[in-house]
């Protein structure tokens, strides 16, 4: 594995990896990002007014979706993809040809290490899903494919090839990723700590997925990457990126797939209002009681062997048991439903043609 | 953060220090150490004089003394081992325990300040763990740190925790195959996080670097049968890992990992290592699924019988793999026997100390 340096003159996966960004402000964010960025192809996925222009920045090769896009292109089906809130970023997986997603926010730059190095996020992100994850086992010095780690005395060694990595969260320098109440409590608090590891989360055991700064294999599992129905007209927001992570966790469970934690860092610039913030996740904050213990105790039978299969049960189980918590659910579990629809119709099996490829929005370079 | 005039906890935690060779080690952790109670549990030839540095409050057994002290029950104690520490876990009084191997020093931070490991694992020890949901920014409980988005309200208060496990700077703990493999690979990476392992995982402790909660988890903390006429060596932590972590995730007590770091700087030779490990190297492949299958009963509610149901089902389903599980499962009988004997409640039970008990 290549040590952290230079950016190397190619760099990884670059025709295999879409950077998709929401964005319903502009792009300026995208300037500091450039020597990292440059390279790849951007998905670009605004959200709000679809009548306004926004500014991508010269030199970047991208397609951008706006919500006259995703309605043209999903028809109906576009009722699953969300509107106000930067849910609607799943579209941009969904629309995607490639095997990898990074997906970042609009106020999410570039950070330093600790010896006051600019940090390659993407890099980092790549080296951690084409290295194998280690769910089945704690291993006490973390990532044992890092350099200068390893497995640890004790641990088992048939389990030392590891796991295919599906998800690689990374984390953020400055303005943490706090609640509503959290933040009310703790307006002041920035998390100034590096903390120099990457990690598997074990099997089992469920954790917030944070869509800020994460990458994800696409083939493994993009379908189940479904941000939910958030913003406009819906009860609830700031529970997208945790719902899709809280599917994901339970399908890559049971597939076998990994999920890591840790590296890399990004900065985190900008503090949402956490009256607005207490607003929107109001009804998720007494909800989520309800959805975890859902989600730990959800089964999953041999027959779902796929991720598509797996969504769909899931979905079906989110009608039955979190329905009666609200209708909010029963329509939830409807648009997992269609999501899926629209996934598998956007991106049939390699045996179909590329006919039915999605035709790009106008503004494409 | 200076030491501390009344460091923490300390008429309430005693160190327990295995060793056959010197206590030279202890000069260095001295401004860190020398408040609190030594036991030291001396292997191998009992008629060796280890020389305690001056200034330190301890108690010393050797072999003699623990025969004397277990009669009978003293076979559940390893010999030539480091195993035979666990000795020391079960004569103390206190409610803590930190243990660390004698060739374990002071390590630095990355400003270059020394590491205060002992502060470190009685504040992790206080604090509590959260194994039943993922943090992302680690212990939420750490300064400067909370709780992250999507993080269950009702599981803020976390549970109380048991284990403290700590890691090593330098000569990081491998097994031999990786020792031969890479003799020269050393651990520099400071990794700034204390975190739960989560409840339904299992890790490999490690015993150079650990702290506990006596009271709470003290009876699960037996290093099994290791050294001298034992097929197997270099598992004691281990099995007594595996034991401790399916038992706090029955009873619902936490597990951490992390800080603090020591200075590891010796190691061990991997020839020597592959003989104690070979056998152990096959069987921890049916030992782990062992342990991740087993399911304690409801009313399996205190330590001791959570330890003796694991034990009948090493027997049970270990047994077969060979007559050492066997062994080792009645010495785990024995040796809930021995610690239910000697912290027995009451204070007529007050344990003679071993012959060389010293305070400066």
């Amino acid at each position: 594995m290549a040590t952290s340096g230079s950016v190397p003159t190619t760099p990884l996966l670059k025709d295999e990896l879409d950077i998709v960004i929401p964005t319903i402000r502009n792009l300026d964010f995208l300037e500091m990002w450039r020597p990292f960025f440059q390279p790849y192809h951007l998905i670009i996925v605004q959200d709000g007014d679809p009548t306004r222009t926004i500014h991508v920045p010269e030199g970047f090769d991208y397609e951008l979706y706006n919500r006259n896009d995703i309605n043209r292109i999903l028809g109906p089906k576009a009722s699953c993809i969300s509107f106000k809130d930067s849910a609607c970023r799943c579209f941009g997986y969904m629309v995607s040809k490639k095997k990898y997603i990074y997906t970042i926010d609009d106020d999410c730059f570039v950070a330093k290490d600790p010896s006051g190095k600019q940090i390659n996020a993407l890099e980092q992100h790549i080296k951690n899903l084409l290295c194998p994850s280690t769910p089945f086992f704690f291993n006490t010095l973390y990532d044992p494919y890092r350099e200068g780690a390893d497995f640890v005395r004790g641990y088992p060694f048939s389990l030392r090839e590891g796991a295919k990595t599906a998800i690689s969260h990374g984390l953020w320098m400055n303005i943490p990723d706090y609640d509503a109440p959290t933040q009310m409590v703790k307006p002041l608090e920035r998390n100034t700590r590096y903390v120099d590891a990457v990690m598997t989360i074990p099997k089992g055991t469920l954790f917030p997925m944070c869509g800020m700064n994460l990458a994800f294999d696409r083939e493994l599992i993009g379908p189940a990457m479904y941000f939910g129905l958030m913003g406009d007209g819906q009860p609830i927001g700031r529970y997208d990126d945790m719902w899709a992570g809280w599917c994901m966790k339970v399908i890559c469970d049971h597939l076998g797939l990994g999920v890591k934690t840790g590296l890399p860092y990004i900065w985190h610039s900008k503090a949402s209002n956490p009256f607005v913030n207490l607003k929107k996740e109001y009804k998720g904050i007494f909800w989520q009681e309800e959805i975890i213990p859902f989600f730990q105790a959800s089964t999953l039978s041999k027959e779902h062997d796929t991720v598509q299969k797996c969504y769909n049960e899931l979905a079906k189980q989110v009608k039955e048991n979190l329905g009666k918590l609200d209708p909010y659910f029963v329509k939830l579990a409807d648009a997992m439903v269609t999501w899926i629809e629209a996934w598998d119709e956007l991106n049939p099996t390699a045996s179909a043609s590329t006919a039915t490829a999605a035709t790009n929005g106008p503004a494409k370079k």
